[in-house]
C-alpha cells in the first residue's frame, strides 16, 4: 500500500466504526499470511527507511515467538481463572475482557508465524487462578511483564512488525493500569516505562513457576 | 460497561459515555503524592527517557526532528491541559490524583523532546481548553480523548523513527500513554481496553481531530509541511 493509500485507509472512514477496525485487523492478517508479515506489512515503511537496521524477517520472526510464548502464558492464566469462577465484581470482569485480548494476541501472532509456531509449552498456576488475591497479583506482575517485553523488542524489529507489534503493546499498557488500579497500585507507575531484554523476560518467565519444564 | 466505545475523538461533546461504573467509582487512590515522588519521579530519573533522548550518538536527522517535534506539540497539548487542570482545583479523589500523577509525566515528556530537540524545537503553541478543566465531567472526557489519540499518535510514527535512541524512548512513552488511557477511561465509567488491537492514526488526522477542539489557539512555528513528519502511518 502506497503512502497515499494508507492515509486514505486511516482518513477516509469514521473512526468510532468498530466494523472499520475489524476489518483493519482482517486485512493484516489476510497480508501477513499472505506475504509474510515483515515483507507484507510494511513494505513501503522498509522501502523509504534508509538508517542502519540490522531487523529481518528471521530477526522477526525470533522475536514473534518469544512473544507467543508470554502471549500464550497471559492467555492460559485468564482461561483457568475464568473457568476456576473464583474471581468476582470489576476483577471478574478484567479477567474476561483481558482473557478474550490475549486468544486474540495469540492467534494474530501464531498466523504471523505462519505454520512455524513452536509447540505450546503447558502451564501450572497453582492458587494464582484460584485465590482473588493471588491471582490479582499475579495479573499485574503478567501484564506489566508482557508489555515491557515488547518494548524491549522494539528496536529489534522490522518497521512492518513493530508496527504490528505496536498495535498489541498499547493493549498490554491499559490491561496493566486497569489490574494495577484494581491492586491499589499506581496504574502508570512512571514516566517511561522500562522495557526488558529478552534474557531478563526469560529470568521473570522462570520465577513465575508458571511454565511447566 | 461496553467494549465497543468509540475509538477516541476529541469532540468530547458528541461521546456517549456509559455510566455503568459511574456509581462505584474508586475512592481516592491508597497511594500518596509522596509515595508518587519516590516512586513515581525518582524512577523516572533513573529510568531509559532522558538518558536515552539525551544520550542518542548523533543528532537526529531531518526526518526525526520531524517527528520529535509532533510529538513535543501533542505532549505540550496534554501538560498544559493538566497543568491548568491542577491550577483550577476542581477535581477530587482518584481523578485529581491521576490529573497530577499524569500532569508529571508530560511535562516531563516535554522536557525529554525539548532537551534533546535544543535548538530545533519548535515554538510552543498557546492553548485555550474552553472550561474543560474546570469540572469533573469535562475534565473525564477530554483526557480520554487525549490519552487514547496520544496512544494512537505515538503508535503511527514509532516505525517511521530512524534512531533507535529514540524510538526506544518512543515506545517507552508510548506504553505510558496507554496506561494513562486505561486509568482514565476506568475513572470516567468506560472500558479501560476497547478491542484487543489498538490502531494508529496519522498526523494528517491527529491534526484535523485536534483543529476541531478550537484548543489550540496559536500553532508553533514548525507546522508548515516542511516541519511535518514524513510518515504519517
Amino acid at each position: 500500500m502506497d503512502q497515499g493509500s494508507r492515509d486514505a485507509a486511516v482518513s477516509g472512514h469514521s473512526l468510532s466504526e468498530a466494523p472499520v477496525r475489524r476489518w483493519s485487523r482482517a486485512a493484516l492478517l489476510r497480508r501477513a499470511g499472505a506475504g509474510g508479515l515483515a515483507v507484507s506489512l510494511g513494505g513501503a515503511l522498509l522501502a523509504r527507511r534508509s538508517g542502519p537496521a540490522v531487523s529481518s524477517p528471521s530477526v522477526d520472526a525470533r522475536v514473534l515467538q518469544f512473544a507467543l510464548i508470554v502471549e500464550r502464558l497471559q492467555a492460559a492464566f485468564y482461561a483457568e481463572a475464568n473457568k476456576n469462577g473464583k474471581l468476582r465484581g470489576e476483577v471478574a470482569e478484567f479477567s474476561r475482557v483481558v482473557g478474550a485480548n490475549e486468544r486474540e494476541h495469540v492467534a494474530f501472532v501464531t498466523k504471523a508465524l505462519r505454520g512455524s509456531a513452536a509447540a505450546a509449552p503447558r502451564f501450572s498456576f497453582g492458587d494464582a487462578t484460584t485465590s482473588e488475591k493471588q491471582f490479582v497479583r499475579s495479573a499485574v506482575e503478567l501484564e506489566d511483564l508482557g508489555l515491557a517485553a515488547y518494548n524491549g523488542q522494539a528496536t529489534n524489529l522490522s518497521p512492518a512488525a513493530l508496527a504490528a507489534a505496536a498495535k498489541i503493546v498499547s493493549v498490554e499498557a491499559r490491561h496493566a493500569a486497569w489490574i494495577r488500579d484494581l491492586a491499589g497500585k499506581p496504574p502508570a507507575p512512571l514516566a517511561v516505562d522500562k522495557p526488558l531484554d529478552e534474557a531478563q523476560v526469560r529470568a521473570a518467565l522462570k520465577r513465575t513457576g508458571y511454565i511447566k519444564p | 460497561m461496553t467494549l465497543t466505545d468509540p475509538l477516541p475523538d476529541l469532540r468530547w461533546v458528541d461521546i456517549d459515555v456509559d455510566g455503568a461504573l459511574a456509581e462505584t467509582e474508586a475512592a481516592a487512590a491508597p497511594w500518596t503524592r509522596a509515595d508518587f515522588l519516590r516512586g513515581g519521579l525518582g524512577a523516572l530519573l533513573g529510568s531509559l527517557a532522558v538518558p536515552a533522548l539525551a544520550g542518542a550518538a548523533s543528532k537526529p536527522d531531518r526526518g526525526d526532528v520531524a517527528i520529535l517535534n509532533y510529538a513535543l506539540t501533542l505532549e505540550e497539548l496534554q501538560a498544559a491541559f493538566y497543568t491548568e487542570t491542577e491550577q483550577a482545583n476542581a477535581l477530587k479523589g482518584e481523578t485529581k490524583v491521576q490529573a497530577r500523577v499524569v500532569g508529571g509525566h508530560e511535562r516531563a515528556h516535554v522536557k525529554a523532546f525539548r532537551d534533546v530537540l535544543g535548538s530545533k524545537a519548535g515554538k510552543q503553541p498557546s492553548f485555550d481548553f474552553r472550561g474543560v478543566t474546570e469540572n469533573e465531567d469535562d475534565f473525564r472526557r477530554t483526557a480520554v480523548a487525549f490519552e487514547d489519540l496520544a496512544v494512537a499518535a505515538y503508535k503511527a510514527q514509532a516505525p517511521a523513527i530512524r534512531s533507535k535512541a529514540y524510538l526506544a524512548a518512543a515506545i517507552g512513552i508510548h506504553s505510558v500513554e496507554a496506561r494513562h488511557a486505561g486509568w482514565i477511561r476506568r475513572l470516567a465509567g468506560r472500558s479501560p481496553v476497547n478491542t484487543a488491537f489498538d490502531e494508529p492514526i496519522s498526523a494528517t488526522r491527529v491534526r484535523a481531530i485536534v483543529a476541531k477542539t478550537n484548543f489550540v489557539t496559536s500553532s508553533p512555528k514548525t507546522g508548515t509541511k516542511k516541519g511535518s513528519p514524513r510518515f504519517t502511518g
